[in-house]
């Protein structure tokens, strides 16, 4: 969690912006627990620089593989463009990132630089207790980690059915954390086989991060005996211990309406078994995400809504079935969890086996012989800001003191108590918690109303019929086209235009020219950050230069043009072509070794300056390749046209050909959706050759 | 606001071409609002300057900037040190910015980068158009708010001449005729029948026909003036 990442500034260069003009996340950063820079590596994807975007992605996130599978995406369900079609595919572009990096990863562990001579155990390697230890690693701590099973990953290892987690996946991120130098203890569970005190002797601090790893149970007549089992035992006996024999009965019926009960239902399904659920609400109350009821359905599990269990019917102690009753509501009015029922509408489903699946909650197995202590009700006791114990050197992370969640929930909790250890230990003032900023505020209808719509591309599933008999993984990954097409639908939102009211003189150029009526000028203009959607157009034609972008340093890219222009090489004989490209363009890398590339998100951000500075480092012409008919903003083939025309005539007073510079208009009809498309570079090159 | 027009670059260049350190200077107010001499047109001449230098094996250093204003002393003062340095700055402003600079700088030329044209309005995005000449002696009252000595090119107080032409100038037909204007508008306002009055003949000393002009504002003025209160 290197705090230089955390806070990276939205903009390099400094500016002087109006009061009410800060720097806001996009919805899909803000929403993230661990505020992930979702825009920023969505835009590296779109330019295929992959190990950038998976940086992007592990700065804040030690398991970035695992969320990339089973994350419940809260940016998605926050992303702006959800209002205008439907919200971009963002865990699945994170999957995307993450293997395309997959070599580099291997590659490029990070090992921290030095110890401070200081130990830490943490009990319990699920995603909380393994964040601390990441975290406290980069600080430089020796971390020690104890876990009660013989695998790491915690629920994420034992528990989440590999049909969703492929543990080579957790594995990636697991190798990431131990090259860091991260010590493990397996199968040893603290209270049992070492006391907390031992470990207190031992060690400077010692975090609990042991989860909610008891599954709740029923009390209904019939519930002790055979054929009952519960949750997580049966999820932990069939993927941790690999137990894909595992005899169920013929109709197994899960209770439950969560996630967990999802995953045992489609876990049993694939065992063989016909399988029901039977939960208290009705399909819009379940606690279980609409996608994974979903996927669950097309497996052909029948969801029985607004039924309690009341009794497991036995004959000679092997189950016959289930009697359930009917849920007249099921929270009160404060809308508390408080279910009612009508005990006279009953019904009966037969059954040979139940799993229950209505909860966890906390293995207290650690307290044994122990300092910590539980208050009156037997919770935990310990501080709410920095999850302090009762005991001076005993912290908590993770689901055992947040209650039931989500992965990255526990993940941005771990780097919370990192972060408060980190500063018990070394008596820091230095805050190592993200930066938290407001969000920017939805787009408004008018502007909505502009947005050309563009169909989310949907990942393919793998074949229901084959779904529900292996547990080969569900989702199929992106091919490359995709990945870069639903890449291109990001609207970069939060980072777009920003005045330096220093330079701006009110001129209304960016007014008149915003197609998403995102400037309001008075004595200066400040640009409505929820209307603009980043296209750069008033970037380029403010007469002052007053305005920058908060996603794209507009200095500093000139720098880094006339970088790529004054490299030599010495491979190319006769002075290079300058082509500027739309980055949606995903060019094909075997470009021609005379064309210098250079890639930016909309060419709407090119200035005239940019088509004319180049002619003073000896090049032949500048081409421009615009995404055209699939741009997804308005106007920007007009402009290019007209800042072209005007930098034709501007360099028509130096002699320069006019036909010096090119706009590779492709329409469809030329070209493929293929991005490595070879008819692209066989365009690119007879322009070139016009130019000759 | 007042508008200019950059100067064919062949002339610019031989003005600039003898000398060795150039300061191309742009002016952030009226003339960038009319994308002539903003602080980004200044960049532009200044890399066009370049690519000129290079491809005639001439060697000139040329920087760009911009000021708020250069009509203003604060503003210059705050860069006096740094325009300084150069052989001759190419400046960017209207005229009023080129003299007030050359009055200031010393012993540097300041050359003009654009042809200062009028006093105008943006009629739209891009479209600029001459509406005053400063002459000193205000009659839009008696003409409907459209100025005859503007618009009419010649002019004329008494309009319109005989070359109106549905409406057009004889001049052209990208012109109004402003005579024309100025009797529809009249008519609209119900205003026509102050035409019929006779008006005494202008006093044109007070436009530029009377020397350059000065104004002072008395209850700002930091310094006595034995000339102020004439
Ligand atoms: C079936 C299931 C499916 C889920 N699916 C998703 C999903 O798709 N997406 C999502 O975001 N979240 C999902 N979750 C939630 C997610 O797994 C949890 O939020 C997360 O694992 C909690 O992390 P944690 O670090 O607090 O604890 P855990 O992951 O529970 O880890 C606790 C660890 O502590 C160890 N431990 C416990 N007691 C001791 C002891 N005494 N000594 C030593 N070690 C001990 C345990 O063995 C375990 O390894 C799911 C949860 C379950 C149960
Ligand atoms: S459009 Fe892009 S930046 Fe905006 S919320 Fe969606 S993913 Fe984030």
């Amino acid at each position: 969690m290197p705090k230089e990442i955390l806070d990276k500034p939205f903009m390099s260069s400094q500016i002087t912006t109006d009061d009410n003009d800060k720097p806001v996340y996009s919805p899909c950063r803000y929403e993230c627990p661990i505020h992930t820079d979702v825009q920023r590596y969505i835009h590296l994807i779109s330019n295929a620089k992959y190990e950038e975007a998976f940086e992007t992605i592990r700065s804040v996130n030690p398991l970035p593989s695992t969320c990339s599978y089973i994350c419940h995406h809260p940016c998605e369900n926050a992303c702006r463009r959800g209002k205008i079609d439907a919200p971009l595919a963002i865990r699945h572009l994170k999957r995307y990132a993450i293997q395309k990096a997959t070599e580099y990863r291997k590659k490029n562990r990070l090992r921290p630089k030095q110890t401070n001579g200081k130990k830490v155990a943490i009990i319990g390697s699920g995603p909380s207790g393994l964040t601390v230890a990441s975290d406290l690693a980069d600080l430089g701590y020796g971390v020690t980690i104890y876990e009660k099973f013989s695998k790491l990953g915690g629920i994420l290892a034992l528990a989440i059915p590999t049909y969703r987690l492929p543990r080579e996946a957790l594995k990636e991120d697991i190798d990431d954390i131990l090259a860091k130098g991260v010590e493990t203890v397996l199968n040893c569970e603290v209270g049992k086989d070492i006391s907390l005190k031992d470990l207190i002797a031992k060690y400077d601090t010692v975090v609990v991060a042991t989860g909610l790893m008891k599954s709740r149970n029923l009390n209904i007549p019939g519930i002790d005996g055979q054929g009952v089992l519960l949750a997580i035992p049966f999820l932990i006996d069939v993927f941790s211990n690999d137990n894909r024999e595992f005899k169920l009965g013929k109709r197994v019926v899960v209770i439950g309406g969560g996630n967990v009960a999802i995953d045992v239902a489609r876990t049993a399904k694939r065992l063989g078994s016909d399988v029901e659920m039977v939960c208290l609400e009705a399909p819009d109350e379940m606690p279980a995400w609409s996608w994974e009821v979903d996927e669950a359905t097309q497996e052909d599990i029948k969801i029985n809504h607004r039924w309690a269990p009341k009794e497991i019917v036995r004959k000679d102690g092997i189950i016959e079935g289930l009697v359930v009753k009917r849920v007249t509501s099921v929270f009160d009015s404060n809308g508390r969890f408080n279910p009612e029922y009508d005990e006279h509408i009953t019904d009966f489903i037969s059954a040979d086996t139940v799993i229950v699946s209505i909860g966890q909650t906390v293995d207290t197995t650690f307290l044994n012989d122990s300092p910590l202590i539980v208050d009156k009700q037997g919770k935990l006791v310990f501080n709410n800001h920095d999850y302090l114990s009762n005991h001076p050197k005993i912290f908590y992370s993770g689901e055992i003191v947040t209650g039931p969640g989500s992965a990255v929930s526990a993940i941005a909790h771990g780097h919370k108590v990192a972060s408060s250890i980190h500063q018990r230990l070394n008596d820091s003032k230095t805050d190592l918690s993200f930066v938290e900023i407001d969000k920017i505020g939805d787009i408004p209808e008018t502007v909505r109303n502009v947005i050309k719509a563009r169909p989310r591309i949907s990942i393919s599933l793998l074949d229901t019929n084959i779904r529900k008999k292996t547990f080969i993984p569900v989702e199929i990954g992106y091919d490359d086209a995709s990945a870069l097409r639903e890449a291109k639908r990001c609207r970069g939102c939060g980072g777009g235009a920003v005045v330096d009211i220093r330079k701006c003189m009110a001129c209304m150029t960016c007014k008149r020219i915003c197609p998403y009526d995102a400037p309001v000028v008075s004595f200066y203009s400040r640009i409505r950050q929820e209307y603009c959607q980043a296209c750069g157009l008033c970037v380029s034609t403010c007469p002052s230069k007053a305005i920058s972008m908060r996603g794209m340093d507009v200095e500093s890219f000139r720098k880094d043009v006339i970088g790529l222009l004054s490299e030599k090489n010495s491979n190319i004989q006769t002075p290079p072509f300058l082509l500027y490209t739309c980055i949606t363009q995903g060019l094909n890398p075997e470009i021609p070794q005379d064309i210098k590339v250079v890639s930016l998100d909309c060419l709407s951000r090119l200035d005239v300056l940019d088509i004319i500075t180049p002619f003073n480092y000896a090049i032949r012409g500048v081409l421009l390749l615009p995404c055209n008919d699939d741009c997804k903003y308005h106007g920007v083939d007009y402009w290019l046209k007209m800042k072209v025309l005007h930098a034709k005539k501007i360099l028509s007073s130096l002699s320069i050909p006019q036909d010096c510079i090119q706009i590779i208009f492709n329409n469809k009809s030329e070209l493929s959706q293929n991005i490595n498309d070879s008819s692209l570079n066989a365009l690119i090159q007879r322009h070139k050759e016009g130019l000759q | 606001m007042i508008v200019g027009e950059q100067k064919p670059f062949e002339e610019i260049w031989n003005m600039i071409r003898q000398y060795r350190r150039v300061l191309v200077l742009g002016c952030n107010t009226c003339v960038a609002v009319c994308h002539s001499g903003g602080e980004k047109e200044a960049h532009i001449l200044s890399e066009v300057i370049q690519i000129k230098a290079s491809s005639t094996d001439t060697s000139i250093e040329v920087n760009h900037m911009g000021l708020v204003r250069q009509c203003e002393n604060e503003y210059i003062d705050d860069a006096i040190h740094n325009l300084q340095t150069y052989e001759a700055i190419l400046s960017l402003a209207c005229g009023v910015g080129v003299n007030f600079l050359s009055q200031k700088i010393g012993s540097i030329p300041v050359l003009p980068g654009l042809n200062t044209t009028f006093y105008g309005s943006v009629e739209e995005a891009g479209v600029f158009a001459e509406m005053c000449v400063g002459c000193g002696d205000c009659i839009l009252h008696l003409t409907g708010g459209i100025c005859p000595i503007a618009r009419c090119p010649k002019s004329i107080m008494n309009g319109p001449c005989g070359g109106t032409n549905n409406g057009k100038c004889e001049i052209g037909v990208d012109t109004d005729c402003a005579w024309y204007l100025i009797i529809q508008r009249m008519k609209a306002l119900g205003i026509l029948h102050l035409l019929e009055e006779i008006q005494p003949p202008r006093d044109w000393s007070k436009s530029f026909h009377g020397g350059p002009r000065r104004m002072f504002v008395s209850h700002v003025m930091l310094n006595k003036r034995e000339d102020a209160n004439k």
